[in-house]
């Protein structure tokens, strides 16, 4: 084979790696998309929501193993699609209880429209979090272990017999799912009437309310769904890689990042956004030793907040 | 139908409404004029509950609206159309209606509803699929009445229809709004423009820095020449 | 802060804390309290950095670490790749944390709110990242036996406590002397109102600039004395989260935008946090982090501004906002013709618009406008609302540079000049909205506007004082501005313009929401104004008032030029009418 083919197969490599990651990726910004680009709260503890997903799909079917019956292929999946839900509860609580006194129209006469508080008492519960969990799961690493995380699909490339392409059975179940979760919120969002009110409460508050809209239960339906969703995402990270409860921080620089790129206000920019963080952390390894993959994604996210900060399909009107 | 009675608002320091009063009644149509800052805006935002009443009351056909949260007044059939048209920028102009019609009332009517902004205003019917932020002012004042009808309201709230808006497109506006009284809805107008504000109105307050200074049926008003004084401060 | 610089107080407390601090620290036996004794004033500094920047602008960093882990790396590596003591070495890190602060300063000041936190989030991971991969997992700080002493390596503990204290005192000195001088006072005008202080003369990004070199200067300073404190550094202990967050939670525990916060949060939480941690670290690690975190929670839910403006605020009770009394609406001036306004005498322009445009998309706020201003005159801009009025001042202030057109003012061109030179030029504004430092003195509050045209603080203050004097406030300067009335509020929002000496004054709606005798007093005071050869330009809507004021009006509708007169013409003008009352009023009245 030509060093050509060679790298032609590695380039293919990386970017279905890309493709697939940035799925998940794109889940996740879609769930901190709702949240950020949509109500425009800043939630610094998304990641410690990601964790908790990976973590209760971890007990739910590793350690206490609650879904035996769906067998070991079909269990972690399913546990990681029932944590969106679980945390879906939670972050409904997290509004309720602390986002609120934040956010809205109580604080929208003060300095900086309640950003400064919101990012400090999000920032307390991301370390609540993620402590919290140092303390209830132990620091050692752990992993959702499926039969499939160890096998994969080869494609053979048509130009040259010998060269083919792996695809990660685990990483690829995990991707598609991702992509249909997306699809399914999207569908949620932008076809029923919740999906209306929520975005109509988060397009104009005050007019929402005219129209009898309760705005506050709308916020925390919005809340609790973007951490769900962002939950989910985990659970599904959680089954091919292994992970510990410091974990967020790695992801919420990307999940700002690509809700940015994205656009905000966008929550299928959101999508692509993540896309393609995941194919440039992917694509970074083909030049870049693994530690500075991640500084690479931090320079992509500095140059886009500096460059364009409305992002691939946000709104040049908007104003940083 | 709605009593406003001694309504004060107040808010740091400064108050926007002292001791308002005023009445509509089935079917009426009510004017409301005064120059900028008079609180015209404010009354509204105190019906709506965006904002606080610091004494008096509102009531509602019986109801006694300030005991009702905020987010329940519109169930009770009236309808706020916001100033600056406010419309749900980013959703489209079919799902900006649909919002309109999301109390009970508006879910019951719909198919009906619909027709009727649809033949009050066809251009809205033209573009029913694209996004209302993109629509220009007129047409997106066009939305915002048909948002406000479409939740089968009984008492129609306008905020300032007109402003921003090029003469014949408030004239079209003001046109329509006649229309829908004809057919028996009662509404209110607070407007800057006083001569279609007066001339449409089967009853009229003038506003001045948060007093009704002037009241009175739309022959009455036409004929003062207060109001000039009032706007102009002579 | 008080009203008059008194340096006793705080310079005695500092020089007590030390000695106290010092004294203790001798009496202390146990290795362990020898070592909280050290990290509570390191931590104290770097809260006392974070501060300097995040306290006093309200910019929120997340990533001080970034600071911090490069004073620990440069005195580390000095110390181990060339034998450089850290007695060079810390020095040499806060040079490198100035540079740092100039690198992350520059672009990063260009973004705003919770985009400027997420992006300082990025540089301490970024930095550990590639820390990590150069290799520099766990650095141990080598022991020289030979001479010690030059290496800052101490076996009585104590001397560390002794430089730790040295370095909180500097700190606390610097801070002091920012807070006390227009340094501290134009940082916090940027925090409160950041266009406003622009408007008011103040180069924001100059002092923004200086603000974080000086911040990364003692973060690195204290980067570097952990790193000898500790003996070992490790990326993650450094760049880490946590240690941006400690900066921050211990600024904000104790109070953020104060020179004592930083050093009561740092007592108070640095002990709590090691003693779990020493004490339940085995059995529950991460107890440190839980604590910080449930901190924060509470430090913003309950006591937003801090513990030390809470415990202040209740022995300052007296003094502290008044309750303003509810407007009572004073009884209207009864209709009836009022005294015509004389015909303004001739005047030469101070500014001259041409044909200035501005549009925002689709939307065409300001179209072609052009007018005259004669020096001197009171000028009254009018018009419906949405007319683009406050677009046409943004324009002229320099917040909105102008599609086309020129603005001439006293012979220089304006157009793409910042506000605060603009400011400097001689124009000043006042806005609609008045945020004042509630609990700072009226004098302090009409300070700011004086730095502009002033050197030093003296001149300053007297600048403020007979800005206060022209309004009529000269007897409340002392008070803190959280008890004036609203009226009184809009005089020293027009003294804060005042005291730069501005040869034309635009105001924003000064009369919106007053009461008519306030309205007059306020009257009077512009009137009085003009008589100084202060041009004034007003966007009013209280037309009663303005009518006895002005000279001339503008009358704009659409973002066009509608009509320009006196008074008497321009209410007789059909097209005013028109604007104001609809088109069928005029006809109406015309037919009867």
């Amino acid at each position: 084979m030509t060093s050509f083919g060679n790298f032609v197969e590695i380039f293919l490599q990386a970017l279905t790696a890309g493709i697939l990651l940035g799925a998940i990726y794109g889940l996740m910004c879609v769930g901190l998309g709702i949240i950020f680009g949509v109500m425009r709260v800043i939630n610094f503890a998304q990641g410690e929501f990601l964790m908790l997903g990976m973590y209760f799909t971890f007990y739910v079917v590793a350690a206490f193993n609650l879904l035996w019956f769906l067998g070991p292929a079909v269990g972690p999946y399913t546990g990681a699609l029932l944590a969106g839900p679980a945390l879906f509860a939670a972050g409904y609580a997290l509004h309720r209880f602390l986002v609120s006194r934040v956010t809205g129209i109580s604080v929208a006469g003060t300095e900086g429209e309640g950003h400064y508080a919101q990012l400090i008492l999000t920032l307390g519960v991301s370390l609540v979090l993620q402590n919290g969990g140092l303390i209830l799961f132990g620091s050692t690493p752990v992993s959702v272990r499926t039969p499939l995380s160890a096998r994969a699909w080869e494609i053979p490339l048509l130009y040259d017999a010998n060269a083919a392409l792996f695809l990660n059975k685990a990483r690829a179940v995990a991707g598609i799912l991702s992509v249909m979760v997306a699809v399914a919120l999207y569908w949620l969002v932008n076809r029923t009437r919740l999906g209306k009110t929520l975005r109509a409460a988060a397009d104009n508050a005050a007019a929402a309310l005219y129209m009898g809209i309760d705005v506050d239960r709308a916020y925390r339906i919005a809340f609790g769904i973007g951490i769900g969703v962002t939950a989910i995402a985990g659970g599904l990270v959680a089954t091919y890689n292994p992970f510990q409860p410091y974990i967020g921080l790695d992801f919420v620089i990307i999940m700002y990042a690509g809700v940015v790129l994205g656009g905000m206000g966008s929550i299928l920019g959101a999508f692509w956004g993540g896309m393609t963080i995941g194919l440039v952390q992917q694509l970074s390894t083909l030049v870049l030793p693994t530690q500075l993959q991640n500084a690479a994604i931090f320079v992509v996210f500095l140059l886009i907040v500096m460059v364009r900060p409305q992002g691939l399909f946000g709104r040049a009107t908007e104003r940083i | 139908m709605l009593t406003v009675e001694s309504l004060t608002v107040a808010y740091g320091g400064l108050t926007a409404l002292c001791e308002i009063s005023l009445v509509v009644r089935q079917g009426q149509f009510v004017s409301m004029v005064g120059p900028n800052g008079a609180g015209k805006t404010t009354l509204f935002k105190a019906i709506s509950g965006t904002v606080q009443a610091s004494a008096g009351r509102i009531r509602f056909e019986d109801t006694d609206l300030l005991a009702v949260a905020p987010s329940e007044r519109a169930h009770f059939g009236i309808a706020h159309v916001p100033e600056g048209r406010q419309v749900f920028g980013s959703m489209t102009v079919m799902e900006n209606l649909e919002m309109g019609g999301y109390p009970q009332t508006g879910r019951r009517d719909w198919k009906r509803n619909l027709d009727r902004i649809f033949s009050l205003f066809p251009v809205l019917a033209e573009r029913r699929a694209q996004a209302a932020g993109t629509l220009s002012g007129g047409e997106q004042q066009m939305l915002a009445i048909g948002r406000g009808i479409a939740s089968s309201p009984r008492l129609l709230m306008l905020d300032e229809p007109s402003m921003g808006l090029a003469p014949m497109v408030a004239d079209l506006i003001f046109e329509r709004i006649g229309e829908l009284h004809r057919d028996g809805l009662a509404i209110l107008l607070v407007e800057q423009r006083v001569a279609e504000a007066v001339q449409s109105c089967d009853f009229g307050y003038v506003l001045e820095a948060g007093r009704v200074v002037l009241a009175g049926t739309h022959r009455t008003l036409l004929a003062d020449d207060r109001i000039r004084s009032v706007y102009l401060g002579l | 802060m008080r009203a008059q610089c008194k340096l006793i107080a705080p310079l005695l407390a500092i020089a007590i804390v030390a000695m106290a601090w010092i004294a203790v620290g001798m009496l202390v036996t146990n290795s362990y309290y020898q070592l909280m004794l050290t990290l509570v004033p390191i931590w104290a500094v770097m809260g006392l950095s974070w501060n300097l920047l995040s306290g006093y602008t309200g910019l929120i960093s997340f990533g001080h670490a970034a600071f911090f882990g490069l004073g620990a790396y440069t005195v580390t590596i000095a110390l181990v790749g060339f034998d450089v003591t850290p007695w060079l070495g810390i020095p040499l890190g806060m040079m490198v944390g100035t540079v740092a602060g100039i690198v992350i300063g520059y672009p990063t000041f260009r973004l705003r709110g919770h985009y400027f936190a997420l992006a300082m989030l990025a540089y301490p991971m970024a930095l550990l990242y590639v820390f990590e991969w150069l290799g520099y997992q766990e650095v141990p700080l080598p022991m020289k036996r030979e001479a010690p002493g030059f290496y800052m390596q101490f076996s009585d503990y104590r001397v560390y406590i002794a430089l730790a204290v040295g370095l909180l005192v500097i700190s606390l000195l610097i801070s002091l002397a920012i807070e006390r001088s227009r340094f501290g006072m134009s940082l916090l005008a940027i925090k409160q109102n950041e266009p406003a202080a622009e408007a008011a003369g103040i180069d924001t990004l100059a002092w923004k600039m200086r603000a974080i070199m000086l911040s990364g200067a003692l973060a690195a300073a204290a980067g570097g004395l952990y790193a000898v404190v500790l003996l070992v550094v490790t990326p993650e202990s450094v760049f880490g989260m946590l240690t941006s967050a400690q900066a921050l939670i211990v600024a904000l525990f104790g109070g953020a935008g104060t020179l004592w916060g930083a050093p009561i949060g740092a007592a108070i939480l640095i002990p709590l946090s090691e003693t779990l941690q020493a004490q339940l670290g085995d059995v529950i690690p991460g107890i440190q982090g839980v604590v910080f975190g449930f901190a924060i929670i509470l430090v913003v839910l309950l006591a937003p501004e801090g513990i030390f403006w809470r415990v202040r605020d209740r022995f300052h009770r007296t003094r502290a906002a008044r309750k303003v009394p509810a407007m009572a609406m004073a009884p209207r001036v009864a209709f009836g013709k009022t005294a015509p306004v004389p015909p303004p005498p001739e005047r030469t322009p101070i500014l001259t618009v041409s044909g200035l445009s501005k549009s925002f998309g689709g939307l065409r706020a300001v179209t072609d406008a052009s007018f005259e201003v004669g020096e001197g005159e009171i000028l009254g801009i009018i018009g419906p609302n949405g007319a683009g009025k406050t677009t046409l001042f943004n324009l002229l202030n320099g917040f909105l540079p102008p599609d086309t057109g020129k603005v001439v003012f006293a012979g220089r061109e304006l157009a793409g000049l910042k506000p605060n030179r603009i400011c400097r030029l001689g124009i000043g504004r006042t806005f609609q909205v008045v945020r004042a430092f509630p609990r700072m003195s009226v004098l302090h509050n009409v300070v700011v506007g004086a730095y502009a045209t002033t050197t030093n603080d003296a001149d300053a203050f007297a600048a403020a004082r007979e800005a206060l004097a022209q309004v009529g406030l000269a007897g409340r300067s002392e008070a803190a501005a959280a008890g004036l009335t609203n009226k009184e509020l809009r005089l020293m929002e027009l003294g804060r313009a005042l005291a730069g000496r501005p040869r034309l004054l635009l105001m924003d709606e000064p009369l919106a929401g007053l009461a008519s005798q306030e309205i007059e007093a306020l009257l009077d005071v512009i009137r009085s104004l003009a008589k100084g050869r202060i041009t004034v330009v007003i966007i009013e809507h209280t037309m009663r008032a303005m009518m006895r004021l002005a000279e001339r009006f503008i009358v704009l509708d659409h973002g066009r030029v509608l009509a320009i007169g006196v008074p008497d013409a321009i209410v007789s003008d059909e097209g005013v009418i028109e604007a104001y009352l609809g088109k069928k009023w005029a006809s109406i009245r015309a037919h009867g």
